[in-house]
């Protein structure tokens, strides 16, 4: 049951990351990969939040992470940066994408944990 | 000239299929969602220890990608291909968002070096996957 409730959630979140990182993508035109960076950061944002807020082991905890986790993706962040142009040489893009991703999705856990609790 | 008069193009053929393209996505997510939420459930890692489950799935979804990428072809039904593996099953299969809390968890608590092994394995892990992928779906078949 939780396998089919995080599985749920997270098709929903798969949906989300579709059309906002399509959306953001379009409507920004850079040539960085804004659209995933835009899910990624929101969804560790909202994780932060949830987290701050104390909610317990319950099936809604595991629905709403279940769609930050399908909302969020990891592979297409790595796969983009590669794209961006890793060897022989890394390009400054693609380290600056490699770079900033990480500190600033932990920044944004950070301060959406600190402002719910 | 009256509109009904025009060659189907292409365009009318897409709008007859808005609908495919998040559906696929859909799909792929519950696919992907299932499976990530099956393994990590299967192995429950304790708060305070590596989160190696994450890891795991996030370098293998890495992997699958490249591969997926580098062996897909465009067609229509690649689209919906592509939109069902890579946007909704690889891409929900791997996570942002848990990968950001970890670390986060792990500054918190003071584990420095946790903190920094796990951001360095997932960021030249994950890099060093989705080149290997590929460059394995680059070989001949």
């Amino acid at each position: 049951m939780t396998v089919l409730i995080a599985a749920v959630s997270g098709s929903m979140g798969a949906l989300a990351r579709y059309f906002v990182s399509g959306v953001v993508q379009r409507v920004g035109r850079s040539p960085m990969p804004i659209g995933t960076a835009a899910v990624n950061l929101s969804g560790a944002l909202f994780l932060g939040l949830i987290a701050g807020a104390g909610v317990d082991l319950t099936r809604f905890w595991v629905a709403t992470v279940g769609f930050l986790a399908g909302f969020t993706t990891f592979s297409t962040w790595m796969i983009e940066t590669v794209r961006l142009g890793v060897l022989p040489k890394p390009s400054r893009v693609a380290l600056l994408n490699l770079i900033v991703m990480p500190v600033s999705g932990v920044a944004f856990a950070a301060l959406g944990y600190y402002l719910a609790s | 000239m009256p509109d009904h008069h025009l060659p189907r193009s292409a365009f009318a053929r897409r709008r007859r299929h808005r609908w495919a393209p998040p559906l696929a996505v859909l799909a792929g997510g519950l696919f992907g969602s299932g499976v990530r939420a099956a393994f990590t459930f299967s192995f429950p890692v304790a708060s305070a220890s590596f989160p190696w489950t994450t890891l795991v799935v996030n370098l293998a979804g890495s992997l699958f990608l490249g591969l997926y990428l580098a062996r897909s072809q465009s067609s229509v039904l690649a689209r919906w291909s592509l939109q069902f593996w890579a946007i909704g099953a690889l891409g929900s299969f791997t996570t942002f968002s848990t990968f950001s809390f970890e670390v986060f968890s792990m500054v918190d608590t003071g584990t420095w070096t946790m903190a920094a092994s796990y951001v360095l394995a997932s960021t030249v892990g994950g890099l060093a996957a989705a080149v290997l992928g590929q460059r394995a779906g680059r070989l001949k078949r």
